[in-house]
């Protein structure tokens, strides 16, 4: 399988504390690669190295076989093209409507699209979240939920076919999670690379083709779900239990239903 | 104690260096920001309204007020040396060379300046800045280019209506003490004026908005984690402003006394 994106012995520092240390992982193209650990570990800052949205103090970050400082600025604007990022707190832009928060990315990527394809576009995917009423309202009118849901939709506006979600089903209601669930479910069955932090053991089962293990900042163990899952390593089986106990959240209905 | 020092001195090194590599990132986008397709020309009218129209009024009631106060005091103590017309050339230095621009930058660090603070160290702090780039826009072109010529722009503009404003109001004041006909005052003022106090005055504003707007998007940008950040980076923003303006008035002043 043709990686996406590798990293090199990746290390990144905050106030010289390490945030990331020596990582290196592959992310295979069109597969779902979740990243799983204790609170703090640096889950999302893997995927913001990852994103290329943080860049690493040391060490290489492979993007399509080439490294991601020795491309061009078209190439790295073709890449964030295809690519699109929910963030755990939603980072909706707060000093912009919602309309104008999903009209931005397409703008700025699609410069001839005209203004009444773009306001078709976002009005379709506001619909599809029910949220239809609330174009004109900004961030900070709109529930935790909703902003999160807005936060995906504009994720997924250019269409792109790498999704990096950090904790998309977090602090949203059950309706919420299972719309999101079912968009989530949607992508994976195209031919998306998904990459997400997900602390929900239920959620991960249902998505994950490959897996990270993550603590303080060390890669424990990567690679198929089932073979990471099955690890005979005692530590990686506390840090699994231990997920597995905070989550879910899920009752079988819901389960049920996002399963048929 | 020498190891305090060059920790000290490296953090120095190191922050001049990361200042001096912000402003010629802010140089080249600068230069960039015609040609390229722009989604930040709405920032742009926004920060010209915001630093332009709505200080209109501050400005026209300390023109009014300065213009007032030298014109009270010329007339109330030159005419009894008989140097009377000395009023114009003392107006042309105070309003026009000296106080005008500076007076103004002020207002617009005090306005402008700490509003841009604020509004990027909160865009930090709520992961829009990462929004921003994980969608493919740069940060510095889309948010402090626009803020950059705004402010500098509109500085300029705003320099000139106030030299116009208060020499204006001094002849509606000079009215009530010692009448002089309309043409006569101008033509008096146009006598007293030289090119190189015009040249002073536009020189001064462009140089003290490229420093407002560079300087508070650049301690914008310094808040790390916490809205607790922001006042601090403010009160840097516009302590740093006013030492820099002034130091680049001095500056600017001398290099005109010299090549007169």
């Amino acid at each position: 399988m043709e990686n996406l994106i590798e990293l090199k012995d990746v290390s990144v520092l905050s106030q010289d504390y390490p945030m990331l240390l020596n990582v290196s992982v592959n992310i295979p193209r069109g597969r779902s690669t979740i990243i799983m650990g204790p609170s703090g570990c640096g889950k999302s800052t893997l995927l913001k190295v990852l994103a290329g949205i943080i860049i690493p103090d040391s060490g290489e970050v492979i993007l399509e076989g080439q490294d991601y400082h020795t491309l061009s600025e078209k190439q790295i604007m073709d890449f964030k093209k295809r690519n699109g990022f929910v963030f755990q707190d939603s980072a909706l832009w707060a000093n912009k409507n919602v309309f104008e928060n999903l009209s931005l990315p397409l703008r700025f990527h699609f410069p001839a699209l005209d203004a009444a394809r773009i306001e078709q576009k976002v009005k379709k995917a506001l619909e599809y979240i029910n949220l239809s009423d609330s174009v004109s309202l900004r961030p900070a009118q709109l529930s935790i939920g909703e902003q999160k849901m807005i936060s995906f939709v504009r994720a997924l506006i250019n269409d792109p076919s790498i999704i990096f979600m950090d904790e998309p089903t977090l602090a949203v209601d059950n309706d919420m999670k299972a719309k999101l669930l079912s968009m989530i479910k949607k992508l994976k069955s195209g031919s998306s690379t998904i990459i997400a932090v997900i602390a929900d053991s239920v959620i991960t089962s249902m998505l994950a083709d490959n897996l990270i293990i993550l603590k303080s900042g060390i890669i424990l163990a990567q690679g198929p779900y089932q073979e990471v899952i099955g690890s005979k390593n005692s530590e990686i089986k506390n840090i699994i239990k231990e997920i597995l106990q905070k989550s879910s959240s899920y009752d079988q209905d819901l389960l049920d239903l996002l399963n048929e | 104690m020498i190891e305090r020092i060059g920790k000290w001195f490296n953090q120095k090194v190191k922050n001049i260096s990361y200042a001096l590599g912000f402003f010629t990132n802010v140089l080249k986008e600068s230069f960039l920001f015609v040609r390229q397709k722009q989604v930040g020309v709405k920032v742009l009218i926004m920060q010209i309204y915001f630093t332009g129209v709505e200080a209109l009024s501050i400005i026209s009631l300390i023109a009014l007020a300065l213009g007032v106060v030298i014109i009270i005091q010329g007339l109330s103590l030159l005419p009894s040396f008989g140097q009377g017309k000395l009023i114009y050339l003392i107006m042309i230095i105070i309003i026009t060379r000296e106080l005008g621009p500076m007076l103004c930058a002020f207002i617009i660090i005090a306005r402008s300046g700490t509003a841009i603070a604020t509004e990027i160290g909160n865009m930090v702090v709520n992961h829009e800045i990462e929004a921003y780039i994980s969608v493919g826009i740069n940060p510095i072109s889309y948010l402090v280019v626009p803020r950059f010529f705004g402010v500098s722009i509109t500085l300029v503009l705003l320099t000139f209506y106030f030299n116009f404003f208060g020499l204006f109001a001094s002849f509606l004041i000079s009215q009530l003490i010692t009448p002089v006909a309309f043409t006569e005052y101008f033509q008096n003022l146009l006598q007293a004026m030289h090119l190189s106090d015009i040249l002073s005055s536009l020189i001064k504003s462009l140089v003290f908005g490229i420093i407002i707007s560079i300087v508070s998007a650049y301690n914008g940008f310094k808040v790390r984690f916490a809205t607790t950040e922001i006042p601090q980076v403010v009160i840097k923003a516009v302590g740093q402003s006013f030492v820099i303006c002034i130091i680049a008035d001095a500056v600017i002043a001398s290099i005109f006394y010299i090549i007169k």
